[in-house]
This record gives structure tokens, C-alpha cells and sequence, in this order.
């Protein structure tokens, strides 16, 4: 079974790889859109800092997750149907997904510390926390992606059925993330962290449940 | 009888429009100056009292006592009726009270007459401390001696007032709007064992009015803030958490727009439905660990079943749920079957 995992991935790699040109065109848009924010706000500090890098995140992600699972009746779609478990094709698309959205995220992070000129106060904490936050964040999105194949506007209707229910992720991370740069005290940072981690099982569960409804019925 | 619950509901519905409408508020005392009195050994202090609900003119005995924090109570000397819900008080003040102490403590404000019992203001009157004066022709009263009045009535709340209605509706509607969500994904788990596209139509249709009740509850409660908090719409969590579901919910029907394949609309909207209910419970356990709530049961305020739904409430508030609910499920049954028809007609 892992090594049919992997095999997947393996071929979406394959294919993502074969065209450079998204992989470069994901990174270009990452450093346009950094240098717009920091363009716009001028100089941006504080809370509003991490909370914008919380916000592109969860934009990049949405554009990084949202084709997933391909189009409806589309080539690809039918040959991973006859192929593959559903549960295979969640586990390898979660792992694909979460390394994708993961690289973006310290890509990112990167960009805003060349930009800003601020360092983080404690880097382990904060992409421990981006880690915890991107898992939960791609197991919903990939879920919900996967209940988007058969509608007409994908991306559209991924960002409004996933960004509300990633909600309780994004404050839970936005506090933790807080904490870690030294803006807000808070002795309770490790159940923080735990309640981050259960929610993100739970979503696992769940999409590990739903996805052999949704996908093959 | 087979329409029991419409016949219930709408009785039920009445009563909650009348007795939550009609039923008038307890007497209480809305303000009164100064708040801080200046002993002064020869001369008596003076109060002005504003109150609500009572009738100051048609009683005989107006009393107002000022309650020590030992529970002994100081009579007013003079009593001066300015209108129903108006009237002017003296006092003598000694300027040694027993156990009190002037930095810290307050004096609690009573006002009572035959007609409409006691009704009092808790810590009102500061009194400043005035030291080595050694007056004491005061007698001190035991808090037995006020009288109490018993009556059907709503209890009057500060900042509230009258506003204490609308718990008969916005909370009853909250309430009526969790249990058609629950109804709902009873029947998408229903449907995704089943297969039948009966239950996939009642659970979309309890959606429905679930989300109607929903913004009917943002509305009545933006009403509410606007009266008791200042705005119409404030940062507060639970409100923001209610738009989120409200959020989720809108995007439930945007995605049974957008597929058009009735056996595939089932099955993305079922399984969304359970998956979308389980994150909003995580986002109400979640949440108040964040910030403190306006709402009662968040950061120190009394939640239901505290001071704040006495029993006079409860006896409008309860019926106001269960009929609300019925409601729902009378709406969302008619919806189901304009759902069914509509489905015969498109296949013909």
C-alpha cells in the first residue's frame, strides 16, 4: 500500500516537474505578492505582520491545493478511479499537498524576513506551528477539493467551502505564532499546540472517512 | 391527530407572543444622583432617585433604606414623591458606620413601598470618609423589616431594561436553529447508508431553515447589541463564530447550485454537511479558550440557569424553543415536499 502511495506520488511529481514552469511560476507569485503587501503597507510590524503571512498562506494554499484531484471525467481522473484506493490516493495527495504547501510556507517566510528585516524570536516554535497549521489547513482544503471535482468553478468554490471551516486552525496558529515572536504572553503554549495537533487528527479521521464517499461511491 | 405539532406550534407561538410582549418588567431603580455623598454632621443628604415600573403616587408607604455591607439597614428621614417614577430622599448619614469601610465599600440602595415591593441597586452610594466626628443618633434597621410583594413579573436588569424580551427570540432562535442542524445531519448520515434521496431532501431542507433561523438570530441579536453593547455589530466571538456558520451554511447551498447531478449533489452535500458540523463544534469548544464572550456564560458573566433567566423567564423561554422548533420542522417539511415536487415535475 505505501509503496502504491508512493508511486502516486511519484507521478504527480512527474508531472508537476514536467511543466518547470509551474513550479517557478508558484514561486514568482510568492515574491510578487510579498513585495506588494510590503509595497503597500510600507512598513509592517507587529501582529498585522503575522497575521498578513497567515492570510497569503492560506491564499497560496488554496491556489496550490485546488487541483488536486483534476476535472471531472478528465483522463487522469478515470485512470487513478480504476487504480487506486480511495484512501491510497488521500494519503499520497495529503503528503504531495502537505510538502508543496509546506515548502511555500518557508518560502515565504523567507521572503518576509528579507523584506521586513525582522528575524524570528524563535524559529522552531513558529514553523513547528506552521507545520501543525499547514495539516490541518491541507487536510480540509483537500478534502473539500475533492467534493469540488464535479462542480463547474473549482477554485471559486474551494475558497468559500474550506476558508470558513479553517478557522479555529488559523486562530489557534495566529495566537501560537503571536506568542513565538514575543507579542503576547501566554503560559498555556503547549496545549495550544496539543489542541492544534488534535484538531488536525480529527480532520484526518474524518477525511480518511469521507473520502471513499466522495470520491468512488 | 395527525398535525399535532402545527397545532401546537402556533399555540405555542401565541403564547410567546403574548406573554413575552405583555407581562410587565419588575420595578427598578435606573439612576439616581449624587453618586458620592459628603458627610456632613448638621446637615441631612439628599438623593434623587429615578426608577422604572413603579408607582410612587399610588402607594402610601415609600420607604428608601440604604443597606450597610452587615446587612443593617438606615432608614430615610424624608421622603419627597416627584412623580410616579420620580422622588427625592434625605438621609442622615452618621459619619461612623459599623463595619464599613469607605475605600472600599458602598452603600446598596433600596426602594420599597406596598404596591410594588423592594427593588434595590447594589453598591450605589459612596460615602466619603469623614474622620473623628463621633455622631451616631441613627438606629440601625434589620433587613427582615422590607416587605416583599410577590408578582408574575420579568426581572428588570440594568443596560437590558425592556430588551430582556428578546430572549424569547433571538436566544429561542438560536436554539431552535441547533437542533434543526442536528436534525439535518441525522439525515445525512441517514442518506449516506441509506442511499435514499428522501433523506438527502430533509436534510437540505432542515439546512435551509436553519440558515433562515440563523440570520433571523444575527438580526434580533444586532438589534440587541445595538441597544445594550453600542453597535450593531461587535468583535465579539460568538457573534463572529454564528457568521461563521452562517458562512459555512451559504456555502452548503453554492454547492448543491454548482452540481448538477442529483445522486452526486447527495453525496458532496452530506458528506460537507457532517464534515462542516463537526469543524463548527471544534470552533464552539475552541473558541472561548481565546477571548472573553459579551454573552452571558463567558468571562465571568451569568449564563442561563444563572441570575439571568429567573423563573419567570424560563416559563416564556422554554415554550419559545420548542416552538420555534416545531416551526422549523413545519417549514423545512413543506420545503421538502416543494423539493419532491419540483423533482417529479423536472423528470417528466
Amino acid at each position: 500500500m505505501i509503496q502504491r502511495i508512493f508511486h502516486i506520488i511519484k507521478k504527480d511529481l512527474v508531472l508537476d516537474t514536467r511543466s518547470r514552469f509551474s513550479i517557478l511560476a508558484g514561486l514568482l507569485y510568492l515574491v510578487t505578492i510579498t513585495f506588494v503587501i510590503f509595497k503597500l503597507f510600507g512598513d509592517i510590524s507587529g501582529p498585522t505582520r503575522i497575521g498578513v503571512f497567515w492570510i497569503v498562506l492560506l491564499f497560496t494554499s488554496v491556489n496550490l491545493v485546488s487541483d488536486s484531484f483534476g476535472h471531472a471525467g478528465s483522463r487522469r481522473m478515470w485512470n487513478q478511479y480504476q487504480l487506486y484506493e480511495a484512501t491510497e490516493i488521500l494519503a499520497a495527495k495529503l503528503l504531495f499537498n502537505f510538502a508543496k504547501v509546506f515548502a511555500a510556507g518557508l518560502f515565504l517566510l523567507l521572503l518576509f524576513r528579507v523584506f521586513s528585516n525582522e528575524s524570528l524570536v524563535n524559529p522552531p516554535l513558529f514553523i513547528g506551528t506552521l507545520a501543525l497549521a499547514i495539516l490541518g489547513i491541507i487536510t480540509t482544503m483537500t478534502l473539500t477539493s475533492s467534493l469540488t471535482v464535479y462542480a463547474k468553478n473549482q477554485s471559486g468554490l474551494l475558497s468559500i467551502l474550506a476558508i470558513p471551516l479553517l478557522l479555529p486552525i488559523l486562530l489557534i496558529s495566529m495566537k501560537v505564532s503571536l506568542v513565538s515572536e514575543r507579542m503576547f504572553f501566554d503560559t498555556a503554549i503547549n496545549s495550544n499546540l496539543l489542541m492544534l495537533f488534535g484538531i488536525d487528527m480529527i480532520l484526518l479521521v474524518m477525511s480518511l472517512i469521507f473520502i471513499s464517499i466522495t470520491w468512488k461511491s | 391527530m395527525k398535525n399535532w405539532y402545527k397545532y401546537l406550534s402556533v399555540l405555542l407561538m401565541i403564547y410567546v407572543i403574548i406573554a413575552g410582549f405583555l407581562i410587565p418588567l419588575k420595578p427598578g431603580i435606573q439612576s439616581f444622583s449624587p453618586s458620592k455623598i459628603t458627610i456632613d454632621p448638621d446637615k441631612s443628604s439628599y438623593l434623587k432617585i429615578k426608577t422604572y415600573n413603579t408607582h410612587f403616587q399610588d402607594a402610601q408607604q415609600n420607604k428608601v433604606w440604604l443597606k450597610l455591607p452587615n446587612d443593617q439597614l438606615l432608614r430615610d428621614e424624608k421622603v419627597t414623591i416627584l412623580s410616579q417614577n420620580e422622588l427625592e430622599v434625605s438621609f442622615y448619614i452618621p459619619s461612623t458606620l459599623p463595619d464599613f469601610n469607605p475605600q472600599q465599600d458602598a452603600l446598596t440602595l433600596i426602594v420599597e413601598n406596598e404596591i410594588d415591593g423592594y427593588t434595590f441597586y447594589p453598591d450605589a452610594v459612596r460615602v466619603n470618609d469623614v474622620s473623628g466626628l463621633m455622631t451616631n443618633r441613627n438606629e440601625y434597621h434589620d433587613i427582615s423589616k422590607i416587605n416583599q410583594v410577590e408578582s408574575f413579573k420579568f426581572p428588570y436588569r440594568h443596560i437590558l431594561h425592556e430588551t430582556i424580551r428578546n430572549t424569547f427570540f433571538h436566544v429561542a432562535i438560536w436554539f431552535a436553529m441547533f437542533i434543526l442542524l442536528i436534525y439535518s445531519c441525522y439525515h445525512s448520515l441517514v442518506y449516506l447508508r441509506s442511499k435514499s434521496l428522501v433523506s438527502d431532501k430533509k436534510s437540505a431542507s432542515a439546512t435551509t431553515v436553519a440558515l433562515v433561523f440563523g440570520i433571523a438570530g444575527i438580526l434580533t441579536g444586532s438589534m440587541w447589541a445595538k441597544y445594550t453593547w453600542g453597535t450593531f455589530w461587535t468583535t465579539d466571538i460568538k457573534l463572529n463564530m454564528s457568521a461563521t456558520a452562517m458562512l459555512v451554511y451559504c456555502a452548503y447551498w453554492f454547492l448543491r447550485a454548482s452540481v448538477s447531478d442529483i445522486d452526486t449533489r447527495a453525496r458532496l452535500s452530506a458528506v460537507y454537511n457532517l464534515f462542516s458540523f463537526v469543524t463548527l463544534m471544534i470552533l464552539v469548544m475552541v473558541i472561548p479558550r481565546f477571548t472573553d464572550s459579551l454573552h452571558p456564560g463567558n468571562g465571568g458573566n451569568p449564563a442561563l440557569g444563572g441570575e439571568d433567566l429567573d423563573n419567570t423567564l424560563r416559563a416564556v423561554f422554554y415554550p419559545a424553543i420548542i416552538g420555534y422548533t416545531l416551526i422549523g420542522f413545519w417549514i423545512s417539511n413543506i420545503y421538502f415536499r416543494y423539493l419532491t415536487l419540483k423533482e417529479k415535475v423536472e423528470l417528466i
